[in-house]
């Protein structure tokens, strides 16, 4: 063959596996192309989803079993991205009245599953769908946070006013947000954004909104490309809590108006596996993709990344974990204390009683990667603090910020703190590793390991109960919102009395007035910069310790493809994922 | 006979009573979380949290509280409605037990059937090669914590990720009801059966030999082997008999205590039963189903203990009630 000729053909060869490659990866990842059909298998290990009501629906699970498979929000989330896409929305949202006026106009034709095939999606459908998000019968933990700032809210929450004011829908197609200062977190999109805008048809929904909690869940009208499987009159018969959950396709569903493909024909998820058993399962088994847990048990990921290594998806999970300091507590009271601990902590050490790098990256501050004004404030790097930008123990500077905080020796020498830690692996061992690290600076801790559940709500969200350190608490933003990590966490204006998130109690109304100010901010490019500027002072007082950013590690059989979403904590996108 | 029992039954309704109290007392008065707060998201505003709280009841005083659930229980059976999934107690639990029914009487079975024959052959070759070996598989057996056994009989046998596949031993969450396939049914327990019976089985064994042994050298096995019967008559009518009734015992309260739920089985196989629902309840803080599958659980315990005893005069000629 003539040398030209050979070049020519290697060329060709080079380029077409080339594109072979490119095109392999724009699939979502190592090899094989999205087959359409076919049953997808989910193991659960941890209970699967929380409630089968949209209004409720806040965690992992929750949207990636039946938020992003069975329903249209007003805006979705493509698996790759961290803007929001219009989904039942024709596009982003228009804000007008300097920024206090929200008007999103919705796409027509979408039609209910049965009962209500014959019935499109409306905007006065949202409206009621936002507005339920605030009865107590259905349990919203977001609406607050988000929604507070809609004109009318507090005398629809008290029961003065039937509806929520603010909300308009004045016609089929229209929707009107008013709120009383301006809101960022609408303007975008982003809270628009959540399952509270799942549309809710009033005249069916209401009654099952009566009574203490409700039902409507187990008679919702789906939207998405996927239904429970039901009886078509309204009765859900395809979920029995922590068994199965049985998605079949919905025949009301308009694949021209949703950017979702929805490859499957069917989803079956089991609950609830032994957690090595499950992984165990789907990495020799087919059709398997994991479902509700962050991460395989530490033996299991060990093995797969030897064996299997292109069965695993490891992403950032756009979350955090942290170490919880009381500042009502003496000595935590004081900034250098707090600092001291932050430098004699061995983060490498804490990460490896989760599995290693594998399940993440040491922070330098508490924004997590992906999260807005991450960048801003420092990216990777972090802002540089010296108490922050060691991996190891740095018990010298450590001992430097006790004798700060005039502790002349260096160590601390009052009565022990109580310490409130999670008694299940691999936290438990987190947090004992954690109690032998401050011991170099001579803390010694008062050191009780209680059920994960107990933990939050008896103790590290209770005020009352005087909790000076919590080693196991973490954070995700929620629709890659600054906001949602600040002002939950940091804000004085949030410390209640159970239920209570901000754990350090900090209440200090420079911040507070700080995180208001950001808050109304609505341009996206000055919004990041101000809540950067907020991350690098909740960084600089040492309120929390965070110690890694998060990756979730899932799981797939050899013949299947799963696409994480990074919306969803790098939880595989089932409406997105394939058989190869 | 007949009012033995009818006291007995009595006695029935007054423990359960007893049971639904300390139940209550321990979970409602001293609940190890709080489920209005877990109920109302990550970040609730103490005002939702309230209104949760009213919602549930939660917010009434302990003695209502307990008031409402015993009249709802005695008057319509409704153990109320699970705080995770506003579905009824009730029909969560009748779902969930015939997959406990079925692990507790099929490893009932084996346990049984193993146990007891082991334990004769063991007793009657007392010293043997045999004996030797089965005793001391018995203690392993005994030792073996049943998680740990029941992942290795995976690992080693499930015909999905096993090393050693057998192709009729199914893997875990392969349970389905025997109503739908009694083949898979049956070929997704028999793991379970076996696993559920290793330690129940070692103990019996143990227990039936030694009681055997103790039998046979008592005057009247010589009485019955000096009258010439046989040596198969003499062990069984006489000796097994007699032997046998605190295996009796042992069986009717630990077939309760399985009816009530095999968490750990029922965890590492993946089978819906009482005793998963017991633990995530636990999890969970749900109250009324932690008080509806405690209550199944004592319910199965004291009836088979009824049943025990009512057996006992039956199996010992001995043994009188009046």
């Amino acid at each position: 063959m003539p040398i030209s000729r050979l070049k020519t053909s290697i060329a060709v060869v080079t380029a077409l596996a080339a594109v072979l490659l490119i095109a392999a990866c724009g699939g979502g990842g190592s090899g094989g192309e999205a087959k359409k059909g076919g049953t997808l298998k989910v193991l659960d290990t941890a209970g699967s989803i929380d409630s089968l009501d949209p209004g409720y629906w806040y965690y992992q699970s929750d949207y990636q079993e039946v938020g992003f498979t069975t329903q249209r929000w007003l805006y979705g989330w493509k698996p790759s991205e961290t803007k929001p896409t219009p989904d039942i929305a024709q596009a982003l949202p228009k804000q007008s009245n300097g920024g206090k006026t929200v008007t999103v106009k919705i796409k027509s034709g979408i039609k209910y599953s049965a009962p209500l095939q014959s019935r499109t999606v409306k905007a006065a459908d949202i409206k009621y769908a936002l507005e339920r998000c605030f009865l107590p019968q259905v349990g919203n933990g977001y609406a607050n946070l988000y929604y507070s700032d809609i004109k009318g809210v507090a005398a629809f929450k008290s029961g003065k006013a039937k509806e929520i004011s603010g909300i308009q829908a004045p016609d089929a197609q229209t929707l009107v947000i008013n709120t009383d200062k301006p809101a960022g977190v609408l303007t975008g999109g982003g809270a628009l954004g959540m399952p509270c805008t799942i549309p809710v048809p009033k005249d069916y929904a209401q009654k099952y909104d009566q009574g203490k909690q409700s039902t409507y869940g187990q008679h919702q009208v789906f939207t998405g490309p996927y239904m429970i499987q039901n009886d078509g009159k309204g009765k859900i018969t395809g979920y029995k809590p922590s068994q199965k959950l049985v998605l079949v396709r919905n025949p009301s569903w308009d694949k021209a108006s949703d950017f979702k493909p929805a490859y499957f024909d069917r989803i079956n998820i089991t609950c609830c596996s032994d957690a090595t058993v499950a992984a165990k399962q789907t990495l020799s088994g087919q059709n398997l993709l994991s479902g509700d847990y962050a991460a395989p048990p530490t033996p299991v990921l060990k093995q797969a990344l030897k064996r299997t290594k292109d069965q695993l998806s490891i992403t950032s999970s756009g979350g955090n974990r942290y170490i919880s300091l009381n500042t009502t507590v003496k000595p935590l009271d004081n900034v250098n204390v707090r600092r001291a601990i932050a430098a004699v902590i061995d983060k490498t050490a804490l990460r490896q009683t989760r599995g290693g790098p594998t399940l993440g990256t040491i922070s330098t501050h508490f924004f997590p990667p992906g999260a807005d004004g991450f960048e801003e404030g420092g990216g990777t790097k972090g802002p540089g603090f010296d108490f922050m930008s060691s991996e190891t123990s740095n018990v010298a500077l450590a001992k430097s910020y006790m004798k700060k905080a005039g502790y002349s020796s260096g160590k601390y020498n009052g009565p022990a703190l109580l310490t409130i830690a999670d008694n299940v692996s691999p936290a438990k061992e987190t947090a004992e590793a954690f109690q032998e690290q401050v011991k170099a600076i001579g803390l010694d801790l008062q050191f009780r390991e209680v059920p994960h559940a107990t933990m939050l709500t008896k103790f590290c969200q209770v005020p009352k109960a005087k909790v000076a350190i919590c080693p196991n608490l973490g954070w995700g933003a929620d629709f890659f919102s600054a906001q949602s990590l600040i002002a939950p966490l940091f804000s004085g204006e949030n410390i209640v009395p159970s239920g209570n998130v901000n754990t350090a109690q900090v209440n200090d109304p420079q911040l507070n007035a700080k995180i208001n100010a950001a808050k109304q901010v609505t341009d996206p490019t000055k919004a990041a910069k101000a809540w950067a500027e907020l991350d690098k002072d909740v960084t600089s007082q040492a309120y929390f310790i965070p110690w890694l950013w998060d990756n979730n590690v899932s799981l797939e059989s050899s013949n299947a493809k799963g696409v994480p979403s990074k919306f969803n904590s790098g939880a595989f996108d089932y409406a997105f994922s394939a058989l190869k | 006979m007949v009012r033995y029992i009818i006291r007995r039954l009595l006695w029935v309704v007054v423990l359960l009573f007893l049971v639904s109290f300390i139940t209550f007392l321990i979970f409602y008065a001293l609940p190890s979380a709080d489920p209005a707060t877990l109920r109302a998201g990550r970040s609730p505003n103490p005002q939702l949290v309230e209104q949760i709280r009213h919602n549930l009841g939660l917010d009434k005083s302990l003695p209502h509280q307990y008031f409402d659930y015993m009249k709802r229980l005695v008057l319509h059976f409704d153990f109320g409605y699970s705080y995770q999934n506003n579905i009824s107690v009730k029909q969560q639990i009748l779902d969930r037990l015939p997959a406990s029914i079925s692990v507790a009487i099929g490893s009932a079975i084996v346990f049984l059937i193993t146990g007891i024959g082991v334990g004769i052959i063991s007793a009657i070759r007392r010293r043997s090669l045999l004996d030797r070996a089965t005793m001391g598989l018995s203690l392993v057996s005994i030792s073996a914590p049943v998680y740990w056994l029941g992942l290795v009989s995976l690992y080693l046998f499930a015909s999905d990720i096993g090393k050693f596949p057998v192709p009729f031993l199914k893997g875990a969450g392969s349970y389905v009801p025997f109503s739908q396939d009694p083949s898979i049914w049956f070929q997704s327990l028999l793991l379970p059966w076996f696993v559920l019976a290793a330690s129940f089985s070692a103990l019996y064994a143990r227990l039936l030999r030694a009681n055997l042994i103790e039998t046979m050298s008592e005057d009247y096995i010589r009485t019955a082997r000096a009258k010439g019967l046989s040596e198969r008559r003499v062990v069984f009518r006489h000796g097994v008999r007699s032997a046998i009734n605190p295996i009796v015992t042992a069986a009717g309260l630990d077939l309760g205590v399985l009816l009530g739920g095999t968490i750990l089985v029922e965890t590492v196989f993946n089978i819906p039963g009482i005793g998963r629902l017991a633990y995530d309840s636990i999890q969970n803080s749900d109250l009324p189903m932690i008080q509806g599958t405690v209550l199944i659980g004592a319910l199965f315990i004291i009836v088979a203990n009824l049943i025990v005893d009512i057996m006992y005069a039956f199996l010992d000629p001995r043994v009188r009630y009046s």
